[in-house]
This record gives structure tokens, C-alpha cells and sequence, in this order.
């Protein structure tokens, strides 16, 4: 009998242990809440976001600013790197307590929005000027319940970035070969010949030591199957249409590179990091170039300057622009202050001018870019290709334009054979496309579901 | 029951206090969200808020799910490691278990990738791995081999990561042998070699068996560890590999879960990957309860 009563009375205490501890997490709460609507002259605002070093020094150093014009505002900053950005995000938000002012990514925008996740931030842009701010990167975070590009606003773009092509203009010079037309893309077949005439022996010993080119099949198949007049998806964004002649061929274009034209390093790799080393050593001709490289790109043995994707039957040439959201979340205790500083980062002359100077992203104020590209002291010369890219022939993502990415990434999963040369790109893509369009329409049946 | 002294219920008393800070901790941060994830795999849940109940559904769509049946076999084709990694510890806590020059030294350098960080070691590896210039691949060409491109290969990429994981675990297996071995008593040694037993009959029927709690405490706690493996995975093959040849179970999970807005899906996937450890691991003592007894 006693033995019993003994347990039983911890038994006891372990509930009021319990009940004490999720009576201070209520009280806690509610405190929270009295103060922040009680005295308005200290508010605090939590900013979560990504970056790598430099960009987050950069930003730290904005919303520092942004501190001293708003006097009693302090601003609590969350970063990580930016691989552990989503799963930190996501877990934030599974755990409801989702920061004031955060990064997104404009894929998860119906999801956050459906989901209750992302305020509209509307009613608090009336300063903003919208016809100075690229149309395509707040487009993106425009969203009325049914397709997104249109309706309330949900944020506003961190930046954009497009994706040019840069070449090797020294190297170009010493082979005596003619500098790519700015103006004028490539044929596909004539994207090949140069290549073929710059990946040679240079010091003789019998080994190649300088190639033309070496894509990354995740980042710059894109440009490939776009200007080759073919897509991932219809416009109805509900069915892939990977199968079409047009999209393997441009597929089997690119696996050539390597296996039959031989103008790119090892066959097995397509790691972007040794063609991007090998790039920054100058022994690539051609490689992709974003608005983020540019700091590093400072330091490059050569001179190099931007063109235009090749252009394949379309003759048009094509590539993506990333973006990355800036949002206010739902639950917000002061939301005009955080659309505050999401405008002061994005859309502010003061705002942009110091993370412009900082050279980690292009300028989202159109007339800043400008001058920022008419500026030929720094390198590339060409820096109008990535406002043209921004402007004309930049598209988004296909992952972006759906309500999850996983139809699209199992593209990616299994595409090595092809990359290898063990399979054609017609037979890859004839069996590939029933089973990513059965995630795409788990995807869409998710999207319906999230609706309600 | 009245011949209790109040002295003793006092300590009891106590003595449960002690205990209730980590009963809380289990029930607030273990029991709670397992119990939320166990209901969470019976919804439809995003992860976002919405949440409906959907029955098994999820739990169909699992066995049916290719993605899923390559991350399983994935798994357990990784746990090839385990028995590597038991005979190459076991040999080398015997080697070390000499008396010999350097002893020392080579416990250290074996037991260095063990304190190492995961995440660090494996960035390493993925340099090593490099089909170019990556050490590996240098140091086989020294032979005139020709590696392969160790990580973007599906038939290496398994095998790679496997020898990396032995790499790093091997010291610690070891380290818990050479404790084993230095605590069988000596007098066993030297009866067994009176009676004229050699090395192998010795290690047979003396070492093998008084180290065998050991053996089944290492066996046990890698299969827990080998069917929940990420973040090397993560890290050296960040899309789960070349035809998803490298993606773990648990990589799947992470996918899903914060990646796909299928944090329903994922916990079912959990859970069959926290049943499938509770059975191995009870089959496991099982076996152990009865061999044990067989011994004495």
C-alpha cells in the first residue's frame, strides 16, 4: 500500500510539473503579445536568411542601416548556410514559429500562401515604385489563388539572377580565333567548331590541357532544350513534355558535347567543381556566368566578357533567372514594420545601393542597373547581357513553376546513363516522362488539396 | 510492507525525483513528437498546417513506391560495412594489444577520424573521391589503375561510401576490443597454453567468446546506426547519387518532408523505419538471450 502511494504521488507531481510547464509557455505568449502592443518605441523583428560569407555580410551590414533609420527597431538575425536554409526554414514553420521577415523560394510560394505561411504584403507597398523594379522578379511573388504572376503581392525579389554565358577572351586572342558577336548567338554547329578549335595540347605533353567547355547538366541543360523550342512542361504547367523530338535532341546535343565532339574535360565528370576550377585556371573557352560570381570572377587570370547563350532551332538563345522571395510571415506581430524591411532591402535606393556595392547581386532598381551596366571600368564589359536576360529572354525555372519539385528532380536522379553516353536521349526521355508526370500530378492533386 | 522505515520511503521518494527530469525529457522531446509523427503518418500532412486523415493511404503508396524500394535496398546494401568493420577492429585491437613499439600511435591515428566531424570528413572524402585529381584515383594510378569517377558511378558510389564509413567508425570499434581484450583475464591465456592450445585455438575458444557481449554491443548499436544513415550521404551525393543509387532511407525521408511538402508520407516512412530497427534489435537479444545460455 504504500509503495503504491508513493508512486502515486509522483505520478502526481510529474503532472503538475506538466501542467506548470505548458502554463509558462501560455503565459509567455500572452506576455509577448501585451508588449509588443503596449509600447510601440522598442519593436524587434526576426530576419532569417541565407548566404555565403560575403553575402552575409552584406546583409547584416543593411539591416544594420536599416536599424539607424528606424530608431528604436531592432532587427534579430537568423542566418545558415544556404544548404541548410530549407530544412531549417521548414522546421521553423512545422514548429509555428516562423521569423517576421524570411528568404523563400518562389516554388514554395502557393504552398506558403495556401498554407497560411506568407502574408500579402499589398496594402504596405504604396512607396514602392513598381516601374522601377524589374516586372519579371515581383511578378513571380504575385499570386491571387489560382496562378501565380498576377494578384496580391507575397513578397518582393532578394534579387534576381540571371544566368549568362561568359567565354575566355584572352584565350580567344592567343588562338586567333574571333571574339563571339554580342549580339549575334552561335549556332549550335558553330558553338561546336570553335569549341573544337580551342580544346588542345597547349604545352605539348601529349595530354589535353585546354577545353572548350564543360556545362553543368542541372543549371545549363535549360538553355540547350529552351532555345531549341522545347520545355519540361506545357503551359497549362500540368503535363510534361519531355518527350518531344525537340527536347531529346537538344538532350542528346548536350550529352555530345562530351561523348562525340569531345570538347569538354573527363567524360564521367559533370561536377561543376572541377569545370568551374578549371574555368577560374582558364582552361575552359566558354562557362556559365551569374551576378554572384562577379566578386570572384575580380581576381580571374584572364579578361573575359558575356554573350549569349547558342541558339538552337528557334534561333533564339534562352536561359533561366533565379530569384530568391523575400516574405513577411502570417503571424507577424508587427507586419508593417517587417514589410518594411523587406522594401528597405529590395526596393530602396539607400538599400540597394549597399549590397550593390557590396557586388553580390545586380541592382533590383532599374535605372540603378542601368548605370551599374553603362559602368565599363569593371568587369565583364558586357554586363547589359544579364538586364537583357532579365528583361527579354530570361525564363524561370521549371521546379519553380509547379507545387513541388519532385517531378523534376527525378529527371536529374536518373540522367547519367545519358550524360555518359550508355543511353540515347530519345529512349531516356520516352521512358522517363510517365513516371515524372505521375509525381507532377501527385503535385497538382497536392496543390488542389491545399486549396481548401 | 510496514517494516519500511520512513528513512527508506524518504530516499525513494528522492530517488524518483532524480529520475523525473529525464522521464520529462522523453515524454516532452521522444514520446510527444513520436506519438505526433505516428498520427501525422495516417494524414495527408504538408507540414504547412493542413493535416486530414487519410487512413493507410500513405502506407500503400510506400510499398508500391520505387523511389522508396531503391532507398531500402540502398540501406541495407550499405550495412555491408558493419561485418568489414567488426573483423578489420577486432583484427586490429589484437595487433594492438601487443606489446609492441608504437602501440600508442596507432591507437591515436586509428581513433582521429572517429572524434573528426562527420559533416568535415565527409567533404574530404568527396575531394578524395574525385574521378580527375582526387586522391584516391592518384594514388591507385601510382599501380597504373585507372579509378573510376568514385561518386557519379552508381555501381562505386555504394562501395565508396562504405569504405569511407569503415574508415571513420573503425577506431571506435576498436577502441571498445582493446577495453574487452585487456579485461580477459590472463590466467585462461596461460592455462590454454599449458595445455598445449595454439594462437588460433586459443583465440577461438578463449578471445572470441569473452569478447562477444562487445561484438553484440557494436553489431546491435550499428544496425540502429547503419538503417538511420544521412548526413554523409547528404553531403557527398547531395541529389542521393547517380539514379538514386546512394539515397538512404532516411535521405528519402529528408526529401520528402522538407523538400516535397509530404510530412505525412515521410512519417510513415519513419515509422516503417523505426519498426523495422525495433524488430531487427528484439530479434537481435533473442538470439543473444539464447546463445549466452548456451554458453554457460
Amino acid at each position: 500500500m504504500e509503495k503504491k502511494k508513493g508512486l502515486l504521488s509522483v505520478f502526481a507531481l510529474m503532472m503538475a510539473v506538466v501542467v506548470m510547464l505548458s502554463a509558462c509557455g501560455g503565459k509567455e505568449e500572452a506576455g509577448n503579445e501585451g508588449g509588443t502592443n503596449g509600447k510601440t518605441e522598442s519593436q524587434q523583428l526576426t530576419f532569417m536568411f541565407r548566404g555565403g560569407p560575403e553575402e552575409q555580410k552584406a546583409y547584416q551590414a543593411t539591416v544594420k542601416k536599416f536599424e539607424a533609420d528606424n530608431p528604436g527597431v531592432k532587427v534579430k538575425i537568423i542566418t545558415t548556410t544556404p544548404d541548410q536554409y530549407a530544412t531549417k526554414l521548414k522546421a521553423a514553420i512545422t514548429g509555428k514559429s516562423v521569423p517576421d521577415v524570411f528568404y523563400f523560394d518562389p516554388g514554395d510560394l502557393r504552398a506558403y500562401v495556401n498554407g497560411g505561411v506568407l502574408k500579402d504584403i499589398t496594402e504596405y507597398m504604396n512607396d514602392v515604385n513598381f516601374d522601377n523594379i524589374w516586372k519579371y522578379g515581383v511578378d513571380i511573388y504575385r499570386y491571387d489563388g489560382e496562378t501565380v504572376g498576377q494578384g496580391s503581392i507575397y513578397g518582393l525579389p532578394k534579387d534576381v539572377g540571371p544566368f549568362s554565358l561568359g567565354y575566355n577572351k584572352t584565350m580567344f586572342e592567343a588562338a586567333g580565333i574571333p571574339l563571339p558577336d554580342k549580339d549575334k548567338p552561335y549556332t549550335w554547329d558553330e558553338f561546336i567548331k570553335v569549341n573544337q578549335q580551342l580544346t588542345k595540347d597547349n604545352n605539348g605533353d601529349g595530354k589535353i590541357d585546354q577545353y572548350g567547355t564543360g556545362f553543368n547538366v542541372n543549371w545549363a541543360l535549360q538553355a540547350f532544350v529552351w532555345s531549341n523550342g522545347a520545355d519540361w512542361l506545357d503551359e497549362t504547367n500540368k503535363k510534361v513534355t519531355i518527350d518531344d523530338p525537340k527536347f531529346a535532341e537538344a538532350l542528346q546535343y548536350f550529352a555530345d558535347m562530351q561523348n562525340v565532339y569531345k570538347i569538354t574535360p573527363s567524360i564521367e565528370d559533370a561536377a561543376t567543381l572541377d569545370t568551374y576550377q578549371r574555368w577560374m585556371k582558364g582552361e575552359l573557352a566558354f562557362f556559365p556566368v551569374g551576378p554572384w560570381d562577379l566578386a570572384t570572377y575580380e581576381t580571374l587570370p584572364f579578361d573575359y566578357d558575356l554573350i549569349p547563350y547558342p541558339a538552337g532551332s528557334t534561333g533564339k538563345s534562352a536561359t533561366f533567372v533565379g530569384s530568391l522571395g523575400i516574405g513577411v510571415s502570417n503571424n507577424s506581430k508587427s507586419p508593417e514594420l517587417a514589410a518594411k524591411l523587406v522594401t528597405y532591402l529590395t526596393a530602396s535606393p539607400e538599400g540597394q545601393q549597399q549590397l550593390v556595392d557590396a557586388k553580390v547581386q545586380i541592382p533590383n532598381l532599374i535605372d540603378m542597373a542601368q548605370t551599374w551596366a553603362a559602368n565599363s571600368a569593371t568587369k565583364p564589359a558586357n554586363k547589359k547581357e544579364f538586364l537583357d536576360i532579365v528583361q527579354d529572354y530570361g525564363k524561370p525555372m521549371p521546379n519553380t513553376l509547379t507545387y513541388n519539385a519532385e517531378w523534376y528532380q527525378l529527371f536529374f536522379t536518373d540522367i547519367q546513363p545519358v550524360l555518359d553516353g550508355k543511353m540515347t536521349a530519345a529512349d531516356y526521355v520516352k521512358s522517363q516522362q510517365p513516371k515524372m508526370q505521375s509525381l507532377l500530378d501527385k503535385a497538382i492533386e497536392q496543390e488542389a488539396k491545399s486549396k481548401k | 510492507m510496514k517494516t519500511k522505515s520512513n528513512l527508506y520511503r524518504k530516499e525513494s521518494y528522492y530517488g524518483y525525483l532524480f529520475v523525473l527530469a529525464p522521464v520529462l525529457g522523453f515524454l516532452l522531446f521522444t514520446l510527444y513528437p513520436l506519438l505526433y509523427s505516428l498520427y501525422g503518418s495516417f494524414t495527408d500532412w504538408d507540414g504547412l498546417g493542413r493535416m486530414d486523415f487519410i487512413g493507410l493511404a500513405n502506407f500503400k503508396e510506400i510499398f508500391m513506391d520505387e523511389q522508396f524500394h531503391k532507398a531500402s535496398f540502398n540501406t541495407l546494401f550499405m550495412m555491408i560495412g558493419i561485418p568489414i568493420e567488426i573483423v578489420l577492429a577486432l583484427l586490429l585491437a589484437l595487433g594492438l594489444n601487443r606489446k609492441m613499439f608504437g602501440t600508442t600511435t596507432f591507437r591515436v591515428v586509428y581513433y582521429i577520424p572517429v572524434i573528426s566531424s562527420l559533416a568535415a570528413i565527409s567533404i574530404l572524402w568527396q575531394w578524395a573521391y574525385n574521378g580527375d585529381y582526387g586522391l584516391v584515383n592518384q594514388f591507385l594510378a601510382l599501380f597504373g589503375i585507372e579509378g573510376p569517377n568514385w561518386l557519379t558511378d552508381k555501381y562505386t558510389v555504394k562501395p565508396a561510401l562504405i569504405i569511407m564509413m569503415v574508415w571513420k567508425n573503425l577506431g571506435y570499434s576498436m577502441l571498445l576490443y582493446l577495453a574487452a581484450l585487456q579485461s580477459v583475464p590472463k590466467d585462461y591465456y596461460e592455462a590454454a597454453s599449458l595445455d598445449g592450445a595454439n594462437g588460433f585455438q586459443i583465440f577461438k575458444h578463449i578471445t572470441f567468446p569473452m569478447v562477444k557481449p562487445v561484438t553484440f554491443f557494436i553489431v546491435v548499436t550499428k544496425i540502429i546506426g547503419g538503417a538511420q544513415i544521412f548526413t554523409e550521404i547528404n553531403i557527398m551525393t547531395s541529389t542521393g547519387g547517380p539514379e538514386y543509387s546512394s539515397a538512404s532511407v532516411v535521405f528519402y525521408v529528408w526529401q520528402k518532408a522538407f523538400g516535397n511538402l509530404q510530412m505525412g508520407y515521410a512519417s510513415a516512412m519513419a515509422m516503417l523505419l523505426g519498426i523495422f530497427i525495433f524488430v531487427v534489435t528484439l530479434v537481435q537479444f533473442k538470439m543473444n538471450e539464447r546463445s549466452s545460455r548456451d554458453l554457460e
